[in-house]
């Protein structure tokens, strides 16, 4: 293992600190979501299963085996999810932090299973293109494991299809700015979508209620 | 405090902390020996004290809000805590009368593999939560349901969720749910496997010991 004490010691605070960003900043609803950061070539720290973020404590973090993250020691029983995230830091040696979650708006796009074209310069220059939609595949298994590492090809960050997004960057403070990015760019994706489909100017929710009643009621 | 009323006001605040209030929201957790502690009518959760809930025989409710609590507590066993609450995604699905499709895994996880609108009558609601724990009403919210307060309150997150992505999806043009088979072998491992020993805990710590 090639890490000092005081390295892991550090960023199993990053970690910590990962998941109540995720619920502060609205990224996040209860224990859903989870995160995982660097530790060697061939190691992680990873969130545990189904613990909220507020109590977690560092030393609940376990360290996974990138290679084969069926082994894991020390904190708590790791995310099922963590196959995805040693699977996208395996193959990208340039990537040490990696953030699965559920925001709303990038919820709406996997959920409609839509590339997300560029919406901006900082979009272009932090996912590094448009976000794509991995294959669909149930939680914790290999379809979605492949479908998510195959749709992160060349970029930070792709949707997960009717389940969420992924994103990863050089270190944790990266991996947020693309997360945030890509909810924002969501949001103005469906903004613009919605004013087509209403012929209207201005966006509001209560332009998307009246509008859905209106087209949906029974 | 009752460990019951605590329970109470607790997840009264937290669905109000996490915005999820309406107007006549209402919720109650089932007590022991046949009675169930439920939230006075108007009242505000952000501010609940322990004068807003009210212990109730389940045999004597007497308002249709506790009639409905009651019924669904004589109906189900399995159910200890019922939130009929408002919030603000889950309105026009509610108006529109349809039901949401699963359109995300959390939703087929938590809510089930689709959430249907009842009429607005005891009778339809009941109906309407046959093997699920949740519903919608026709211009009247949702009703969650759970085996723990928290799982009812989880319910209202997700749904709510859920109901944003249907209405959204919708009207950019593009809905794709999860296969109905996925959706419901999703539910059932959430349900057996996952949850089963977090609910036992959380129920231990919910109820604790009557007064």
């Amino acid at each position: 293992m090639a890490w000092t004490q005081e390295e892991e010691l550090k960023l199993r605070q990053v970690i910590k600190d990962s998941g109540v960003n995720l619920l502060k900043k609205n990224l996040v609803q209860g224990t859903w979501g989870n995160t995982a950061v660097r530790l060697d070539e061939d190691h992680m720290l990873v969130t545990p299963t189904g613990l909220d973020y507020i109590s977690l404590t560092p030393e609940d973090m376990p360290i996974v085996q990138i290679s084969d993250p069926s082994i894991w020691e020390k904190g708590k029983k790791p995310t099922s999810e963590r196959k995805i995230h040693a699977a996208v830091m395996g193959a990208r040696p340039e990537i040490n932090a990696t953030i699965h979650s559920h925001p709303v708006y990038c919820s709406i796009l996997a959920s409609c299973r839509i590339e997300l074209p560029v919406m901006s310069k900082e979009m272009e220059k932090l996912v590094g293109g448009s976000a794509r939609v991995g294959k669909y595949g149930l939680p914790g298994t290999k379809p979605l494991k492949k479908g998510t590492v195959a749709a992160m090809e060349g970029r930070n960050a792709c949707f997960m299809a009717n389940h969420g997004v992924f994103c990863a960057g050089r270190d944790m403070d990266e991996a947020f700015k693309i997360i945030e990015i890509m909810e924002q760019c969501s949001y103005e994706y469906i903004k613009q979508k919605t004013l087509e489909a209403t012929g209207q100017q201005t966006y509001s929710d209560e332009l998307l209620f009246d509008y859905f009643v209106s087209k949906y009621s029974k | 405090m009752d460990r019951f009323v605590q329970t109470v006001i607790e997840y009264a605040k937290n669905i109000s902390n996490e915005n999820l209030c309406g107007q006549n929201d209402c919720i109650s957790f089932r007590g022991k020996r046949g009675y169930m502690y439920i939230t006075r009518p108007n009242v505000n959760f952000a501010d609940l004290t322990e004068n807003d809930v009210e212990k109730i025989d389940l045999v004597n409710a007497n308002s249709n809000e506790y009639k409905l609590h009651a019924q669904i507590y004589t109906e189900r066993e399995d159910i200890n805590a019922i939130c009929h609450v408002h919030p603000k995604w889950v309105a026009p699905v509610a108006k529109a009368g349809v039901t949401i499709p699963t359109v995300l895994d959390d939703m087929a996880q938590i809510v089930g593999p689709k959430c249907k609108t009842a009429q607005n009558t005891i009778e339809d609601i009941v109906k309407n939560l046959k093997g699920v724990n949740s519903c919608l009403i026709k211009d009247d919210g949702c009703i969650t349901s759970g085996r723990t307060m928290s799982e009812a309150f989880t319910c209202i997150m997700v749904l709510d969720k859920a109901s944003h992505c249907f209405v959204s999806s919708a009207v950019i043009g593009k809905n794709i749910t999860i296969p109905f088979i996925e959706a419901k072998l999703m539910q059932i491992i959430y349900k057996k496997k996952y949850s089963k020993v977090n609910q036992e805990n959380l129920a231990a710590q919910e109820e604790g010991e009557e007064e």
